[in-house]
């Protein structure tokens, strides 16, 4: 029986009808539910609402914040999960204490911290400026989004602790944390959908691509309920790649498209291709992410099934997603061309977020194929590249959806702030740092799952010493992400106090960039731009006289 | 006598940045501090370091793997942006 078609139908059902209500309203109801939605968000919270300030920008900037502190510790349980992976018995002296991790736990609690605490916080963090600007309004409620973000980092804490035991005390850890994270992301997208609401000026499309992701989240888990695909391998398989290309993928495309207009100064591309990158993320099936869809599972409550698919599934799945490919594809090359602009180069000292964004864009297209095989093959019972899944994975967090959600926050966060980070040389330093470290460290990793993977095949009896060298290596390179992560979080706070303030940079930079260069005989670009010309600066070629002068008349 | 021009302050001053001759300073002491290590040990050969020696054997069986060495780095990272937080808000 097929489960993919119709959950996805329902899916489909369930996005057009959101977007009719979106946009014509509840009619007569609306005023009473915009008053009693504003209500839940602010007054039925009580003294609690009282807790938080609510400046413009305070929502965004606190998300932003806890979701670099988790990636400062999504980098370090995944390190110490590669770690263990070649050398089990690391941490037994942690037993005294009763923590006994294994390489698994560690890099299961690594994904829920990476996806959950740094990618997704810090993408709703920066949808939390984007969406109001993009709709020329305010924030509905800044004081509930800001008190919020204490609720989801909570359940992202208590989901770190269910990935090392499921269950204490009898109840479901993982369930909890999830219940909790529904409750957060219903008060956000609440928060979002009045914000929008309101808007003065039509939305462009990157700010559906955020509203999208959000709705998109629950929509994809009703839709496997109500379809009954929920207790099939296939059903959990597609839930956990649904959420994967609406949360993070949409989410993602719409905050990184406005950032990266932003950041660059140069007007989106395209709009055609945002276009492409909205509907093909929602009509198709995001082939990044694991084989395996435990977390999905697990989050859920719901009891593991294997992956039996029928012909049709196996046809049907396989097809929705080479069609992913497209949005992938519309996504980053718009992303890179809109980067570049008219100049050739991509360097903007100024805006740290961008070397991260164009990064990102780089790595999507190549992961995403990569995805796309292991993913057709998973689906289709054969198992053959499943060892490198769980390595893939990890390098579709740590070099395509973190790069891209971390350059975003860090154009972002100034905005909301109104300082800059602290130095710009220790952003870069810790970019070069983060990236080398995640795609040679995974890298690495890759090649040594490969090695185990041939060697099965050959059915050889012995392991080989080359696997564990590389492994060693991949995890020790993978540390540069941890020190990446840090300098990141050091540079943003201290930037938050003694940064450079947007406002004198605007006032400073005008007055230092001459409008014009009077060109009066041959010079180097270099003499030119020494003198405090910028790429915008007019060169005006002044004719000479060869004549002899004479003396100036009083 | 008078007190007028005095080259004496009535408030405590410090500069804003560091001078770069303060590191030179830091190094020279940990190189001063190693060197005398060493001293120890070709002046007094086979004896153990004073309250290193009775301190070291504390750790056994804890910190032997290497992945001890990178975590102790990453919790100076955890401390070093505690430390941030706490010393941004406080000065000035």
């Amino acid at each position: 029986m097929s489960e993919i078609i119709p959950t996805l139908a329902i899916f489909w059902l369930l996005m057009v009808v959101s977007f009719i209500l979106m946009k014509r309203g509840l009619s007569i109801f609306n005023d009473v539910a915009k008053g009693m939605v504003m209500f839940m968000l602010e007054k039925a919270l009580g003294p609690a609402i009282d807790f938080v300030q609510g400046k413009p920008g305070s929502a965004s900037r606190t998300w932003i914040m806890h979701g670099m502190i988790w990636a400062m510790l999504a980098s370090i349980l995944t390190f110490a999960g590669l770690w263990l992976s070649h050398d089990p018995t690391a941490l037994h002296s942690l037993g005294a204490w009763g923590y006994s991790p294994d390489s698994h736990e560690l890099m299961y609690a690594g994904r829920f911290a990476a996806l959950f605490g740094a990618v997704g916080m810090m993408v709703i963090g920066a949808g939390l400026h984007v969406v109001p600007t993009l709709s020329g309004t305010n924030l509905a409620s800044e004081s509930n989004a800001t008190l919020v973000s204490g609720l989801w980092t909570l359940s992202v804490l208590i989901l770190v602790i269910g990935a090392h035991s499921k269950e204490i005390l009898g109840v479901d850890i993982i369930v909890l944390g999830t219940a909790l994270q529904i409750l957060a992301m219903m008060a956000i997208i609440l928060n979002q959908l009045l914000t929008i609401s309101n808007a003065t000026r039509s939305i462009a499309i990157p700010g559906w691509l955020i509203i999208f992701g959000l709705i998109g989240n629950p929509l994809a888990v009703v839709s496997v309920f109500l379809s009954g695909a929920y207790g099939t391998g296939v059903g959990q398989w597609l839930v956990y790649h649904m959420i994967g290309g609406t949360f993070f993928f949409c989410g993602i495309a719409g905050v990184s498209l406005y950032a990266s207009s932003m950041g660059s100064g140069n007007p989106l591309w395209s709009r055609t291709l945002v276009g492409f990158t909205l509907f093909g993320a929602l009509i198709s099936i995001n082939p990044m992410g694991s084989t395996d869809p435990s977390m999905a599972v697990d989050m859920l409550g719901l009891e593991a099934s294997e992956i039996s698919s029928s012909t049709q599934d196996h046809i049907s799945g396989s097809f929705l997603m080479a069609l992913a490919m497209i949005p992938v594809i519309a996504y980053s090359s718009n992303l890179l061309v809109t980067l570049r602009g008219k100049d050739a180069f991509v360097e903007n000292a100024d805006s740290p977020g961008i070397a991260e964004m164009n990064m990102g864009a780089w790595m999507l297209i190549p992961i995403a194929i990569g995805s796309l095989f292991v993913q057709t093959d998973a689906l289709g019972g054969a198992g053959e590249l499943s060892g490198i899944s769980q390595t893939l994975d990890l390098l579709s967090l740590w070099a395509v959806l973190m790069p891209l959600s971390l350059g975003t926050a860090l154009y972002v966060f100034p905005q909301v702030s109104g300082r800059k980070v602290l130095s710009v040389s220790r952003s870069r330093a810790a970019f070069w740092l983060m990236s080398g470290g995640a795609v040679a460290g995974l890298t690495f990793t890759i090649m040594a799952d490969l090695n185990d993977m041939a060697l099965i095949e050959s059915l050889a009896e012995n392991p080989s010493s080359i696997t564990e060298e590389l492994r060693i290596l991949g995890s020790v390179t993978f540390y540069g992400t941890v020190l990446g992560s840090i300098f990141h979080c050091t540079n943003l706070i201290s930037g938050q106090f003694r940064g450079e303030k947007l406002s004198e940079e605007v006032e400073s930079s005008t007055s230092l960039s001459p409008h014009a260069y009077e060109l009066t005989s041959s010079t180097s670009v270099r003499r030119i731009l020494a003198s405090g010309a910028t790429l915008d600066t007019e060169v005006i070629p002044v004719s000479q006289s060869e004549e002899a002068g004479s003396a100036t008349e009083l | 006598m008078s007190d007028q021009g005095s080259s004496q302050i009535t408030e405590f001053i410090q500069g804003e940045k560091e001078p770069q001759s303060s590191s030179v300073v830091i190094a020279l002491g940990v190189v001063a501090s190693l060197s005398f290590l060493l001293l120890y040990g070709i002046l007094y050969p086979g004896r153990e370091m004073p309250v290193v020696s009775e301190l070291l054997p504390m750790f056994e069986g804890v910190f032997d793997s290497g992945i001890w060495f990178f975590l102790l780095g990453a919790m100076l990272g955890i401390f070093a942006i505690i430390g941030t937080m706490l010393t941004e808000a406080t000065s000035e």
